[in-house]
């Protein structure tokens, strides 16, 4: 296979985004003509901008790109779609209205290909699509694939392909992996973006594995399994050590039973997930995001529909009752997106008071006003408290700091004695200081006999921090575990699809 | 207040004065263009409109700020919560049509009055309520609706004055307002009439609700993203709903005071002229005034000297009402030109911050 010819080589590249944020530390990948290359890692790790950048739609800071050996310095898709490579984004970019036909050629300026032309190509791919059909009235499985034949008639040699089975059913995801097979023997090149090992392993020729914007290493999947491949993707880290006495559970404060709940795209984002979350304890969900996370968060707090199953909140049945209803009885949400937690033009003292406003009678005096008094002795209580760096309480909580507008997220929500704390990312995009404060906070919230359930993608932080963990693939659980118990590889490969028996198993 | 707020609306001010002053330039060319003096003109505009000397045409100027600030008010508390209702209009059509309806009615003096004002309300409710119920509950866009309702409130407006309420003695206008039942005029021989004072006292309580009370802050919130609206437990289409009754409501109420408060005819005239344009010009103002109830009282002063000013224009300079109207129209655009990039700037970075505009 190594004699095969280089298409693509990507030397050195360095990406630093203009807030600071480091996303490539100098990464080089080669891709060779007739391959399915696989790019494996955790969310941040950089497989998405490293595929913008060789698709165009990005610039690399630093760094060369040679396609078929010559140098280029690529200007924007269009750029790279003619040099021949064309990238299929995790969100796809259809005309809703417009005929599978219309959108396929769709922005083709010369001649425009006929529809026994596509036919030809559907047949020679297995890419099957029914062109007369508007496209807003097709599954996403079948969208894809207009994408995917959108990128073959403008003759791409590389196409990448970016995380293309999140939102597909087993079904599709097996004639997906026909179709890109037989692409690859018609000499295409195929990259793969992807968290999910068995794909790398049933599909993949060579994979890279990337962590923290580094290449961990580039190997023949025939060569490696999937232990070593969770290994790589998850790595070794220096765990945050923080003190914690050993856990005192009490009754169950939160239980989850058999819970469904609806995706924004159509299906299910959560498929029959059960658990309990006692009081005293930290309970933490692992997994790669966009597996169902937020949806079951959102379902917790009553912002999202549930399909089917039940919310037991200190006993009692909220599964019909609203988020203030929920909150009132106890419930702290702290969102994954400070963005959707703060209102950002409104002030540092309104927005103390954001998730009160709706239950808080001391909030509002006799006459049916807003106590002013009471909301800024709060927020001073707040931002004394949670040492919050402000300018004034009048002035938008748009213009404080992403570590201090988090820190008010995390003030406001723990100071409402609650007695369930629901955190979802709670340290994401802040540095070493106060992700070690917020996450010391929470371990305090459990000490005082608080339930905490911490969701986060961040697996030092779960597994540091929790008491029993979870780990979420396609919205279901893989297993749960004991963090003390379990090893960094387990949990990867648990990341990775497999079922914590699966594992166990395999070992005996 | 912060010190970046303060600078914010000070360099506002400064865009306004020179939008004024880009609309008057513009305006002076046009009426150059006609044969006419722009100077004598403008300063025709300026001594029939915010003349301290003569207490009459300053009552002018305040009697036509008067509905302008209400229908202004409607625009910007549905602006708070994100919604861009310009049903203002026939809101203020419904609500004269109902204070007309009072009118035909046999009653005893004192109730004339607070029956006209309470109709008229409620008519302006209703027609803000169902454009409200197609916005929450099927999400049609409520541009759509309530261009269409203003309409239909048009229509029925005019089938009322020519068939069911005309004046037997001036078929081309309605039944008058009984003298019972209409505010006392406050400048003697101008049209200011105590509906001023209520307006005031209507716009000063839409900023305390928005600013002072639960429903204000949820208001605002929602206007600010749905997702942290949803997030906090408002619940966003009840927040919108009211709005859109709120909003009907002080419309209907601008509708009712035209037929109480302003002289001499009391009553709606042929092609209901008295009362229409009423809720677009308040969508200029409620932009001048940055969708701020406060700021809104101001921006209907400049608004109401244009539309004063319009008359002396004409009489002192000669300049034809058509043109009057043209460069009248052109300061207008030109005035609500800073307070639109505003709100749309806001609105934009709104959206960027939920993440529904590009990367």
């Amino acid at each position: 296979m190594s004699s095969r010819e280089l298409v693509v080589l990507m030397k050195d590249i360095v990406k630093v985004y203009p807030d600071g944020t480091v996303a490539l530390r100098g990464v080089n990948l080669e891709l060779k003509r007739g391959e399915i290359h696989g790019l494996l890692g955790e969310n941040g790790a950089g497989k998405t901008t490293l595929m913008k950048i060789l698709s165009g739609l990005i610039k690399p800071t630093r760094g060369e790109i040679y396609v078929k050996g010559k140098k280029v310095s690529l200007k924007n898709p269009a750029h790279a779609l003619s040099l021949g490579i064309g990238m299929v984004h995790q969100h796809l970019s259809l005309v809703p209205v417009f005929t599978a036909y219309e959108n396929i050629v769709l922005g083709l300026k010369n001649m425009k290909p006929g529809k026994t032309e596509i036919e030809k190509l559907m047949d020679s791919t297995g890419l099957k699509v029914p062109l007369d059909e508007v496209t807003e009235n097709l599954s996403l499985g079948v969208r894809q694939r207009i994408e995917i034949l959108k990128m073959l008639l403008r003759n791409v040699d590389v196409l990448i392909l970016d995380e293309p089975t999140t939102n597909l059913s087993p079904i599709e995801t097996r004639e997906l992996f026909k179709s890109l097979r037989s692409l690859k023997e018609q000499g295409k090149t195929i990259v793969l973006i992807t968290h999910k090992i068995r794909e790398i392993l049933e599909i993949t020729d060579r994979v890279t594995v990337l962590r923290k914007g580094r290449v961990v290493g580039s190997v023949e999947t025939n060569n490696t399994n999937s232990r070593e491949l969770a290994r790589m993707m998850v790595g070794r880290e220096v765990i945050l050590e923080i003190d914690k006495p050993p856990v005192r559970v009490g009754e169950v404060a939160l239980e989850i039973e058999d819970l469904h709940v609806m995706s924004d795209v159509g299906g299910e984002a959560v498929k029959g997930v059960s658990f309990d979350v006692r009081y005293g304890e930290i309970f933490g969900i692992a997994g790669v995001e966009g597996n169902g996370q937020v949806e079951l968060a959102e379902a917790i707090a009553g912002i999202r529909r549930v399909l089917k199953g039940r919310i037991l909140l200190g006993g009692k049945d909220v599964t019909q009752l609203s988020t203030r209803e929920r909150y009132s009885m106890g419930l702290s949400y702290i969102p994954e997106d400070r963005r959707i937690a703060l209102a950002m033009d409104m002030s540092v003292a309104e927005n103390s008071v954001l998730t009160r406003i709706i239950y808080d009678k001391t909030l509002v005096n006799k006459m049916g006003f807003l106590s002013f008094n009471e909301i800024l002795r709060q927020a001073m209580k707040l931002v004394k408290e949670f040492d919050i760096v402000i300018s004034t309480f009048s002035s938008p909580v748009r213009t404080l700091s992403g570590g201090n507008q988090q820190k008010l997220v995390v003030g406001r929500e723990l100071s409402r004695e609650p007695s369930v704390i629901l955190a979802v990312q709670p340290t994401r995009g802040l540095d070493v200081g106060a992700t070690e404060y917020i996450r010391r906070l929470l371990v305090k919230m459990r000490n005082k006999g608080k339930a905490v359930l911490l969701i986060s993608s961040d697996l030092d932080e779960v597994m540091g921090l929790s008491d029993r963990m979870a780990v979420m693939y396609n919205g279901r659980f893989t297993g749960i575990v004991d963090p003390r118990k379990v090893t960094e590889e387990e949990v990867g490969l648990m990341m990775g699809g497999y079922s914590i028996e699966e594992i166990r198993h395999e070992v005996n | 207040m912060s010190a970046s707020v303060k600078l914010e609306y000070v360099s506002y001010i400064g865009n306004v004065l020179l939008a004024l002053i880009t609309g008057l330039a513009i305006g002076a060319i046009i009426i150059s263009w006609g044969g006419y003096d722009p100077i004598s003109a403008y300063r025709g505009l300026f001594e029939t409109s915010l003349n301290i000397a003569d207490p009459y045409y300053l009552a002018m100027t305040l009697s036509y700020a008067t509905p302008l600030m209400l229908t202004a008010a409607t625009f910007a508390i549905s602006a708070r919560a994100g919604v861009f209702n310009i049903g203002a209009e026939g809101q203020v059509f419904m609500g004269a049509l109902g204070a007309v309806v009072v009118a035909s009615l046999k009653l005893p003096d004192q109730l004339y009055l607070p029956m006209a004002l309470l109709l008229g309300i409620l008519m302006g409710a209703l027609w803000g309520l169902i454009a409200g119920l197609f916005k929450v509950l099927r999400n049609v866009n409520e541009v759509v609706v309530t261009i269409m309702l203003n309409w239909i409130a048009y229509w029925i407006v005019e089938y009322a004055r020519i068939y069911v309420y005309y004046d037997r003695y001036r078929p081309e206008k309605t039944i008058s307002m009984p003298r019972s039942g209409v505010l006392p005029v406050l400048v003697p021989g101008s049209e200011l009439s105590a509906s001023f004072i209520i307006a005031l006292i209507v716009t000063i309580i839409i900023y305390l609700v928005l600013w002072r009370t639960r429903l204000g802050y949820s208001i605002r919130v929602v206007g600010i993203g749905l997702k942290t609206a949803k997030y906090a437990g408002i619940n966003p289409g009840l927040t919108m709903l009211y709005v859109f009754i709120i909003g009907g409501m002080i419309s209907g109420l601008a509708g009712a005071l035209e037929i109480c408060g302003r002289p001499p005819t009391y009553a709606i005239t042929t092609g209901a002229s008295n009362i229409a344009g009423l809720g677009f010009a308040g969508i200029s103002v409620s932009l001048l005034g940055l969708n701020h109830p406060i700021f809104i009282i101001p921006a209907s002063i400049i608004i109401g000297a244009l539309n004063a000013g319009s008359r002396g224009m004409q009489i002192r300079a000669g300049v034809p009402l058509e043109m009057v109207k043209a460069v009248q129209g052109l300061i207008v655009i030109a005035l609500a030109v800073p307070g639109f990039t505003y709100m749309l700037r806001k609105w934009r970075i709104r959206k960027a911050l939920r993440g529904e505009t590009g990367d």
